[in-house]
């Protein structure tokens, strides 16, 4: 399963690699945006801009404690806003990280290994801000260890038929497996680093985290092994992980909510927003630090690709939920359907379907596929898109239910978009820190693509 | 240990090798084994699956652990949701079953997951001696070519066929670059 | 190690020994089939027109599926690419086109309409709101007229992809690629949609007044497990003699059988998102499908295809070895290809028996009888082109994947 078939009459996409570097010439390349560059002032513009969102974050979070979640636009019905929507946006762009690193790795596509660093990365940060949101909607999170179960002396014990303890074990799962799987990743460049370091501390630092690696077969042979185990367990966990999230919703029974396409749907919907997300950033992050040679135009148009794909499941989802609303012959359904098509959150239900169907469908083109302008325009409407689906589903379901009595309309506070907005500040940061203190492509496995590393053994004399 | 016994350790760790090539590497540590060394190991900047062959490892461990690790995560996740559910907190939900089998799975299938992971990568890295902070091949001060593009091959001086001499003009018949005796 | 590269032979002609292998399954196929549907006839003129609808159901939908995937497999292979997609695309091909035949076996459940499903009954319809509603849908003519444009529509990119391959064998012009490419993008929307809607159609609708969302991509998965079934036990008989048999590489087994494996999960995930939602909500309109289910003897089924149609091959296919070795593979997808047949029969029947187990004969027999249709015309097909896609640009380095470490 390797690259897709190019024809002689196409535009030329290029190999996954710049064929003319050399093993010592990528390791350079590489280390030295963190060892020997001098932090430049677009790194250091980027990190203010995010701290100054980040800002909003630890205002929001302050306040909330100060007052409780009442600040938040929430009310009956809708007693899920925007923590559940972030949430659920958060996590779901976290799953390309491991789509990239774990799948992709089974399936021997050897052009993720330029990128599957940074979208680990993504993944751990993100679901970073993902976790911040379940926790402060608990209203008590200083408490949240209840969620856990242990021996206490309430004698009590949390509830294991509940999908949001479900959650509990599937978010808390994938953090620890990613970071671990991202560290195990780490270790040899980590060596790579100690190797190259030009002051006394990085060596010691680089050296500590390194664990003493020092690339030998024996290691090298337990290390690979380990690593595909590992991806083979990541791939049924990052499943596993949206599905969850989809039964919070799914195992209700609400209308809209309790649908059974939910959990694939979920699923390809978190690959898609994550895709567009891992595509916003590597644009920009590609030209800044030249690194044309080694996230190619072919990674740019595969996972363009993987982008349109997921995005038409995404679209057949949305084909099923109007079209079984309607064969169920059942009236809620019938009228949640209706609701959102032409009730007062309307807008919000067409702009989803302009950014999440019509805006990828621009992908079929290669031309549009290998213009990097377009492509990226294309993934910040996805990622906006992505959030307005959350929105919608959350929202639509739960301010018009049963009850016309208990009827109502959900408007997110300032409180909402300062956390909402101080978490994508969080992310920057996170992701700016990451690119000065890490090599953000994994290097031992950029050096496997290069001709250097074909095994040509030397003829016997 | 005695002032004595120390004297009696050798202290050269044994005679290491750069090449060039992850080709040549293969074919001298190919050559290293049929000439009967035991205790020697290549080194390399990237994974070579063919060096597994050349050198005969194939080292199952880490898969039996990760085994056990997922089978004992599995009992334990489920064990934990029946546990709780039926006798330590039973509260009638809906009129399900205590022990309702398919709410059980998620939970199951993360403590399976979680398990198998964190073994996986545990027993890989203790497995591999790891962390190691000091090792004889970091004296050779080229080595630090060894992570980013050079290929070594290291003859411990433990190994019985091992020969100062003999063992040199070995290595330099493999089209090593350079030879070097590398201390404890 | 260019040394052990293979150019690829000029002619893609068969051994002699494998046409008249072929030759002997197919009419050993024809022959069982006819059998089986000469019974199956008998069973319908001794009075049970019903249970032969049925079980003819069941049948058509196992084959016609296997069809189905063929032609899902093909479009996915001209999408992605992948060597797994060259080895296999020819006898995807063949497998796809016994649709011409398979999509006109259907005609019976077309003229029994009135006794297999409810809703076509006006006396039930009348006295019940909820199908009343459903009419619009759910309605004879428009049944025939969805019936007429699937068939329109599956034919038309059978035939137009085993053209155009064709085209490709003999001119050798990556045009002919090109435009299967092309064509297959737009083909795999408009495919996946008709047959979401076709298997509410013909089997969803067996209970009318159940609706599942995930029920579509249950039966597209359950298409491509038997037809990745069907391809690799025959591609496993094909390997045995020549071209195959110094073209096939144990990588190329690997990967059938890792998408096998991949396809098996996907199956058992798809089916347990299905309880474990339908089962929590609880509600009036969903839950009888799996009442009927999961009581009165059928729950065994149940079990029976969690233990033998997932957690077994999932065990058996987890192992490198049985993936890397053609008997134990085959042997794999032979008993998948049955598992699947009990899976279709545990999709329909519990439908009819309303919680009580009963097997009639007939069950056995029509789709005994349409396998053995199914199959000789895949036999029949399989021999008349080129046994790998020769025009393929590609081609060279599928061959020699697996070769080169």
């Amino acid at each position: 399963m390797e690259q897709p078939v190019e024809l002689a009459s196409e535009i030329k996409i290029g190999p996954v690699i710049d064929p003319g570097l050399s093993l010592a010439a990528v390791s350079d390349k590489i280390s030295s945006i963190v060892l020997k560059r001098k932090t430049t002032l677009g790194w250091m513009v980027g990190v203010f801009i995010g701290f100054i969102l980040l800002q909003g974050l630890l205002t929001g979070l302050t306040w909330l404690l100060m007052k409780g979640v009442g600040v938040w636009g929430l009310n009956i019905p809708v007693g899920w806003g925007f923590a559940i929507i972030n949430f659920v946006w958060w996590i779901g762009i976290g799953h390309a990280g491991t789509l990239i690193s774990a799948i992709l790795l089974l399936l021997n596509q050897s052009w993720r290994n330029a990128i599957n660093r940074f979208a680990e990365a993504m993944t751990i940060f993100a679901v970073m801000c993902a976790g911040i949101f379940p926790i402060f909607h608990t209203g008590r999170p200083w408490l949240a260890y209840w969620l856990f179960p242990y021996p206490n002396t309430m004698s009590m014990w949390p509830q294991f038929r509940s999908p949001l303890l479900w959650d509990v074990f599937a978010v808390s799962t994938y953090f620890t497996i990613s970071a671990v799987f991202w560290f195990i990743g780490l270790v040899p460049d980590f060596a790579t680093l100690r190797d190259s370091a030009k002051h006394r501390w990085q060596a010691v630092i680089y050296g500590f985290l390194s664990l003493g690696w020092r690339g030998s077969a024996r290691h090298w042979q337990r290390y690979e092994k380990a690593s595909l185990l590992l991806a083979g367990l990541a791939t049924p966990l990052v499943v596993s992980v949206h599905t969850v999230v989809s039964f919070d919703f799914a195992v209700s029974i609400v209308p809209g909510w309790h649908t059974t396409i939910f959990p694939p749907y979920f699923v390809a919907g978190a690959i898609y927003s994550g895709f567009a997300m891992v595509l916003t950033l590597m644009i920009p992050v590609r030209s800044i630090y030249s690194l044309e040679g080694v996230i190619t135009m072919r990674h740019i148009n595969n996972m363009a690709k993987v982008t349109l794909a997921t995005g038409l499941i995404v679209g057949y989802g949305y084909t099923m939920e109007a079209f079984f609303g309607w064969y169920s012959a059942n009236k809620y359904e019938q009228f949640m359907i209706w609701n959102r098509m032409t009730g007062p959150y309307a807008p919000f239900y067409w702009a989803l379907i302009f950014c999440n169907i019509i805006t990828p469908q621009f992908l079929w083109s290669k031309k549009i596929r290998t213009n990097l302008m377009a492509i990226w325009i294309i993934s910040l409407i996805v990622n906006v898109g992505m959030w307005l689906e959350r929105f919608v589903i959350v929202v639509t379901s739960l301010h018009r239910d049963f009850l016309p009595s208990s009827w109502s309309m959900y408007w997110p506070t300032i409180w909402d978009w300062a956390m909402y907005i101080g978490t994508i500040g969080l992310f920057t940061v996170l992701i700016f820190l990451f690119i000065r203190a890490l090599p953000m492509i994994t290097i031992f496995e950029l050096r496997m693509l290069l001709p250097g590393a074909k095994v040509k053994e030397p003829v016997a004399q | 240990m005695s002032g004595h016994a120390l004297e009696e350790v050798s202290p050269v760790y044994g005679l290491m090798a750069e090449f060039e090539t992850a080709g040549q590497l293969v074919a001298a540590a190919r050559k290293t084994r049929e000439a009967g060394y035991k205790k020697f190991d290549a080194y390399s900047p990237l994974p070579l699956h063919e060096l597994d062959e050349a050198m005969d490892l194939h080292d199952n461990r880490v898969g039996w652990f990760t085994l056990c690790g997922g089978l004992t995560g599995c009992t334990v996740g489920f064990s934990l949701c029946s546990w709780v559910s039926a006798l330590a907190y039973p509260l009638n939900i809906g009129g399900r079953q205590l022990i309702s089998i398919p709410m059980f799975i998620p939970v199951t299938f993360e403590c399976t997951i979680l398990f198998a992971g964190l073994t996986c990568a545990f027993s890989m890295i203790l497995l591999n001696g790891l962390p190691s902070p000091y090792h004889p091949v970091f004296n050779w001060d080229r080595f630090v070519t060894a992570s980013k593009s050079k290929f070594f091959l290291c003859i411990e001086a433990k190994d019985k066929k091992y020969d100062p001499e003999e063992t040199k003009a070995f290595l330099a018949g493999l089209g090593a670059e350079e030879i070097a005796e590398v201390a404890q | 190690m260019s040394d052990t590269t293979h150019t690829l032979a000029p002619q893609m002609t068969l051994a002699p020994q494998l046409t008249e292998r072929l030759k002997r399954y197919q009419s050993i196929a024809a022959f069982v089939g006819l059998i089986g549907l000469a019974l199956s006839a008998f069973g319908y003129f001794s009075g049970e027109q019903q249970q032969f609808l049925r079980s003819y159901l069941i049948g058509f939908m196992l084959w016609t599926g296997a069809g189905l995937g063929c032609l899902t497999l093909t479009m996915i292979q001209h999408l992605t690419g992948g060597n797994w997609g060259i080895m296999i695309r020819k006898i995807t091909e063949a497998g796809s086109k016994t649709l011409y035949v398979m999509m006109f076996l259907f005609i019976p459940i077309l003229l029994g309409v009135h006794t297999l499903y409810e809703w076509a009954d006006p006396a039930k319809v009348a006295v019940d709101p909820i199908l009343k509603e459903k009419s619009l849908y759910l309605n004879v003519p428009f049944f025939y007229a969805r019936w007429a444009i699937y068939t329109v529509l599956w034919l038309g990119l059978v035939t137009f992809l085993t053209r155009w391959s064709q085209k490709e064998d003999e001119t050798k012009d990556p045009k002919w690629t090109a435009k299967m490419e092309f064509l297959s993008g737009p083909g795999i929307l408009a495919f996946v949609l008709t047959l979401t809607l076709a298997s509410v159609d013909w089997m969803m609708s067996l209970d009318p007044h159940w609706f599942s969302t995930i029920y579509g991509f249950m039966m597209g998965v359950g298409n491509l497990l038997t037809a990745m079934a069907c391809v690799i036990s025959a591609l496993v008989v094909l390997g045995h003699y020549s071209p195959l048999d110094h073209l096939i590489t144990k990588k190329h087994l690997h990967d059938l059988g890792k998408l096998m494996f991949a396809f098996v999960m996907l199956w058992a995930y798809l089916n347990f998102s299905q309880l474990l939602i339908i089962w929590s909500g609880n509600l009036p309109e969903e839950i009888p499908w799996y009442i009927n289910r999961l009581n009165g003897g059928w729950q065994w089924v149940g079990l029976f295809l969690l233990c033998f149609h997932f957690a077994f091959p999932f065990f058996l296919l987890l192992s490198q070895g049985i993936k890397k070795n053609g008997t134990t593979l085959r042997m794999a997808a032979i008993w998948i290809i049955f598992v699947r047949f009990v899976d279709v029969v545990f999709l329909v029947e519990p439908s009819f028996t309303k919680g009580v187990f009963a097997i009639h004969w007939l069950d056995i027999a029509a789709p005994v009888g349409l396998g053995g249709v199914w199959v000789s015309l895949f036999l029949w097909n399989l021999p008349k082109r080129p046994i790998l896609p020769i025009g393929h640009p590609d081609l060279q380095k599928a061959l020699n994947h697996g070769r080169d470490h």
